[in-house]
């Protein structure tokens, strides 16, 4: 039995260099989703790259000057030369296209094909930044600080090779200027590596804490290790399946050894209940026989709902959830069987003396955390009147926290504010038009629709409509092209800063541009035969909430602005928006499926509704005043702690089936007469277990409120706060509840 | 006789003289494919095609005068039919070897035309993968040119040229042009980007002996890269026809005259 477990432990062991991380967000949602079967359409239309890093450079004295432009084109021309890069659309200075006049000559072409030698020439190129509109906020801030270029990767290149060799090459100018890298592949990467470091640092190091908090609860290294062995054993299997099935790892599973070694803490109600039993009886053996008889049936219905709690995640819609969840799951499963049979065979072969020793002070009269509880229990039993109102009270507070409640996946949010790319970020946000991208794209059933000037200047009154949101930096579109040129024809007069008054104008203009443009310049804004065009729209923030506002505002200005044409949003931020709103159908969903499951086992397990309702109130007090707090923290409401909320019915509600069941064993050995006495004894005897058991899983989790990713640190302070406020709910909720419905219980 | 080899290297010499050089090569076929006849005309019918096969037509009809000798400068003018709302627009260049192109367009919406600054020879001609270069020719001198190895296309004899840019102004690396041995036309370009990729890939389709000139009908570019194509096919072509210098004004470019657009 033993060498089969090996055995396989081994074989999972050998998948584990097969392992990949997945932090692409799209692949949150499968690839048939509309949403992601929308953009790729999108993507192709208009020739978009999936990936762009983008390169900030900042001086404080702008960087309009000799040095900082010569910076500038050596900067681009190092990253023109890197393997990965779509080179022919890398856009900087001395690469996007301009639209000038010179002399009455038209001139298409780089914007500063080399580094100005003069001032003059410096002059120049500044009065051409500022009097385009195309480049403020893009490629230069309005202070003139802040530079952009990006730098589009050809599909299926290393996000995170191109991102060091860049940053090799801005380490090579020495100068005033500061350098940002930000970007989607980046934020990836960085996400990819503090996946690593929590699964290889973070886990380990919440084991050694549980084991040390094991060994000092018991003080016997043989039971402590066979505990920690059984989470390993079931760590390696789980993990070994994930990623020898061929998942890649992500932001969810990576969470799942700290998981797997919490949930292995349910068996120390084994333990818990072998010390007392010993204590009492001096009997080895017929300790082990007793405690298994008393313990194993909370037990096995304990993992059951943990189990379920999890697999109920297999029914959403979002893909790293549902693998968490079935990868849970089955760890949970499997360290279950291993606890049976592995712990109890332990126990056998740990020598008599070392036991006695250890379980010394394990009984209710002589052990102060066990009168602690009992005395809590005591309370809940002799004042059930005020402990209800009080729990009702609190009830009603966090109610009205709930309705604060704000969902919002921001990804960016999920990097702490000290951290690179956050830095980045911000500072990009703050100097240009904004890092969040998403596109509107306007469509028409016939081909050259978007010539047509009554199109033009519907897109320009679209983009001046969103670009009076807070949140749109910047937008541009065909029409910008148009104008520009429009204007340059007629010897840059302000005036002609318009669309044209004939469709065959505007052919004749954008032909013109076509004739010296790179090609990626129109492509990206209109389909080859301009039945659709591409706003693109820059927004400050990667809140869900600012693509809504765009939509929102684009369809208010269809209203007002009726044309025969369809607009769709697409891109990145609007994959994020479809994602959040899936994140908050799954949580209903996911929510309600744990409510009936987790009350269904109950049911089972108790053979009685009743029983079932009592133990499922400390659950339900727990979610809510959690959830209450979330609401008045004004904590954006994410995936991870959606994915939380429903797991947590199913780790919960142990303590109150333990509770109950204990509660239940107790008073058909002793007889009904005396239910305030039974109630105390279990505050102070399984209640001990609880305790020890919440304790522990808090100690698991305490270690990922230090970890450098917020989702983290949230689900660790959630998971902490979880497990002692339903241990404490339930040591005084459940007496006070059957102290009061004593009559209905009992009928 | 310790110095054996440098017999051998001299023994060689009177070989390699006999054969072309990478420059020489490159001259004759630049005469060959630009310059043949003291004017040309055909209607060039461009298929612009994306990477999920959308096409896109540019049709036009280009008129090439040849102002000296094979090398020297040359006037173009062409006459847009295609896409609809560009007809009626003219597009003029002069070329001059060693010189930026003086380029002319005519937008007949505006009723104006406008002089177009040339200094980006390697964009895109008319949004197609074809630049400026790769239609009118890029000067020789620009690069230094080498003869890499003798290779078959087909049933064709061809020289390997291997093209080196001396500045950094071109978007390419290196090119390798196959060269027919006998008519000197090039019948396969490859262009490498500066980072040494597969970039660009020119074939020379379809020849013809337009009165007794070989002639590359239809050709296609390739941008290995983002998988955009241009097919283009020369019909009713015509050689030594005695375009007139006059042709190459403003006043045509404005009014060009039927019997040499049609």
């Amino acid at each position: 039995m033993l060498l089969l477990a090996g055995l396989l432990t081994l074989l999972f062991l050998t998948q584990f260099p097969k392992i990949r991380t997945d932090t692409n967000p799209k692949h949150m949602l499968p690839d048939t989703s509309d949403v992601r079967v929308w953009n790729d359409e999108v993507d192709k239309a208009f020739a978009l790259y999936e990936d762009t890093i983008v390169v900030g450079v900042e001086n404080a004295a702008g960087v309009l000057n000799r040095e900082t432009l010569g910076r500038i084109a050596r900067i681009t021309d190092g990253i023109l030369a890197l393997p990965g890069v779509a080179s022919r659309d890398v856009n900087s200075f001395t690469t996007i296209t301009n639209v000038t006049a010179d002399a009455g000559t038209l001139k298409v072409g780089p914007l500063m094909p080399a580094a100005p030698k003069t001032d003059a020439e410096v002059e120049a190129l500044r009065a051409a930044l500022f009097g385009n509109t195309l480049f403020v906020n893009r490629v230069i801030s309005k202070d003139g600080k802040t530079t952009a270029i990006y730098v589009p990767l050809e599909k299926g290149a290393n996000g995170a090779e191109v991102a060091d060799k860049i940053r090799e090459i801005v380490a090579k100018e020495k100068g005033p200027e500061r350098y940002y890298i930000a970007g989607d592949p980046v934020a990836r990467d960085t996400f990819g590596a503090e996946m690593f470091k929590l699964m290889a640092m973070f886990s380990p190091i919440a084991g050694m804490i549980m084991f040390a908090a094991i060994q000092y609860m018991f003080r016997n290294l043989a039971l402590s290790a066979a505990m920690m062995g059984v989470s390993m054993v079931a760590i390696i299997w789980s993990m070994g399946l994930l990623i020898g099935a061929g998942f890649p790892v992500h932001i969810m599973s990576s969470m799942a050894p700290v998981f797997l070694m919490a949930i292995a803490t349910d068996s120390i109600h084994i333990f818990n209940e072998f010390y007392f039993r010993y204590k009492e009886r001096g009997d080895k053996l017929a300790a082990i026989r007793e405690t298994m008889a008393a313990v194993s049936r909370p037990v096995r219905y304990t993992a059951l709902a943990t189990a379920a709690g999890f697999a109920v995640l297999l029914f959403m819609n979002i893909i790293p959830v549902q693998v968490f969840g079935g990868l849970i799951a089955f760890g949970t499963v499997v360290l279950r069987l291993l606890s049976f049979s592995f712990i109890s065979a332990v126990l056998t072969f740990v020598r008599e003396d070392r036991i006695a020793r250890a379980a010394g002070s394990e009984t209710v009269d002589g052990d102060r955390t066990a009168q602690a509880l009992g005395r809590l229990g005591a309370f809940g039993a002799a004042r059930p009147g005020i402990t209800v109102a009080v729990t009702l009270a609190l009830a009603a507070v966090s109610v009205w926290g709930t309705s604060k409640i704000h969902v919002n996946n921001n990804m960016v949010a999920w990097f702490k504010a000290s951290s690179e790319i956050r830095v980045a970020d911000t500072a990009m946000n703050q100097a240009l038009g904004g890092t969040s991208l998403g596109y509107l794209v306007v469509q028409s059933k016939e081909p050259e629709f978007m010539k047509r000037p009554e199109a033009m200047r519907w897109i320009e009154g679209l983009q001046r409509h969103l670009e009076a949101l807070p949140e749109v930096g910047k937008t541009f579109s065909v029409a910008d092209y148009v104008k520009r040129i429009n204007r340059i024809l007629h010897d840059d007069d302000a005036k002609y800063d318009a669309v044209p008054e004939t469709k065959d104008t505007v052919g004749q203009y954008l032909f013109l541009f076509s004739m010296s443009a790179k090609p990626s310049d129109l492509d990206s804004v209109v389909d080859p035969v301009f039945g659709k065009a591409n706003i693109w729209v820059q927004m400050k923030t990667w809140d869900a909430e600012a693509m809504r506002q765009v939509i929102a505002a684009a369809e208010r200005y269809q209203k007002v602005n009726p044309l025969p044409v369809t607009v769709k949003p697409a891109g990145i931020a609007y994959f994020n928006l479809v994602w959040n709103d899936e994140v908050l159908g799954d949580l209903v969903l996911g929510f309600s499926l744990a409510l009936v499951v987790v009350f269904a086992i109950l049911a089972l397990d108790f053979r009685s509704l009743k029983w079932a309702l009592i133990a499922y109130a400390p659950l339900l007090f727990t979610i809510l005043f959690i959830y209450g707090v979330v609401g008045f923290v004004g904590k954006d409401f994410d995936m991870p702690l959606s994915v939380m909320s429903t797991l947590s019915l199913g780790m919960a509600v142990d303590f109150a089936i333990h509770f109950v069941s204990r509660l239940r064993q107790r008073l058909a050995e002793t007889g009904d007469a005396d239910l305030p006495g039974a109630l105390v004894w279990t505050a102070a005897r399984p209640g001990k277990g609880i305790m020890r058991n919440a304790v522990l899983f808090a100690a698991a989790f305490s270690v990922m409120m230090f970890a450098p990713l917020t989702p983290y640190v949230v689900v660790g302070a959630f998971i902490v706060s979880m497990m002692l406020l339903s241990a404490l709910l339930t040591m005084l909720l459940i007496p006070a509840l059957v102290m009061l419905g004593r009559r209905w219980l009992f009928a | 006789m310790k110095r054996w080899w440098i017999w051998m290297i001299a023994g060689l010499l009177p070989l390699q003289a006999l054969a072309l050089s990478g420059e020489e090569v490159m001259k004759k076929s630049q005469a060959a494919f630009l310059y043949p006849g003291k004017d040309f005309k055909a209607r060039v019918v461009m298929k612009l095609i994306n990477k999920d096969g959308q096409e896109r037509v540019r049709e036009l009809t280009m008129l090439r005068k040849n102002v000296g000798e094979a090398g020297g400068e040359q006037k173009y003018f062409m006459y847009f039919f295609q896409p609809a709302d560009v007809k009626d627009m003219t597009f003029m260049t002069y070329k001059y070897p060693a010189k930026d192109d003086d380029r002319w367009m005519f937008i007949p919406a505006v009723n104006m035309v406008k002089r177009i600054a040339a200094q980006d020879k390697r964009s895109s001609f008319v949004g197609s993968d074809f630049t400026y270069e790769d239609v009118s020719g890029r000067d020789l001198e620009d690069d230094t040119h080498a003869v890499e190895r003798e290779e078959k296309i087909g049933n064709r004899d061809c020289i390997v040229v291997k093209s080196t840019p001396k500045g950094t102004d071109a978007d390419f690396g290196s090119k390798l042009t196959w060269v027919d041995k006998e008519n000197f036309l090039p019948l396969k370009e490859e262009q490498y980007d500066r980072k040494g990729a597969r970039y660009k890939l020119f074939t020379a389709d379809e020849m013809a002996d337009i009165q007794s000139i070989p002639t590359v009908v239809k050709r296609s570019m390739k941008n290995l890269q983002t998988g955009h194509r241009t097919e283009v096919a020369y019909l009713k072509t015509g050689y030594n026809l005695g375009i007139e210098d006059s042709l190459f004004s403003e006043r045509f470019l404005r009014q060009p005259p039927r019997k040499w657009v049609d």
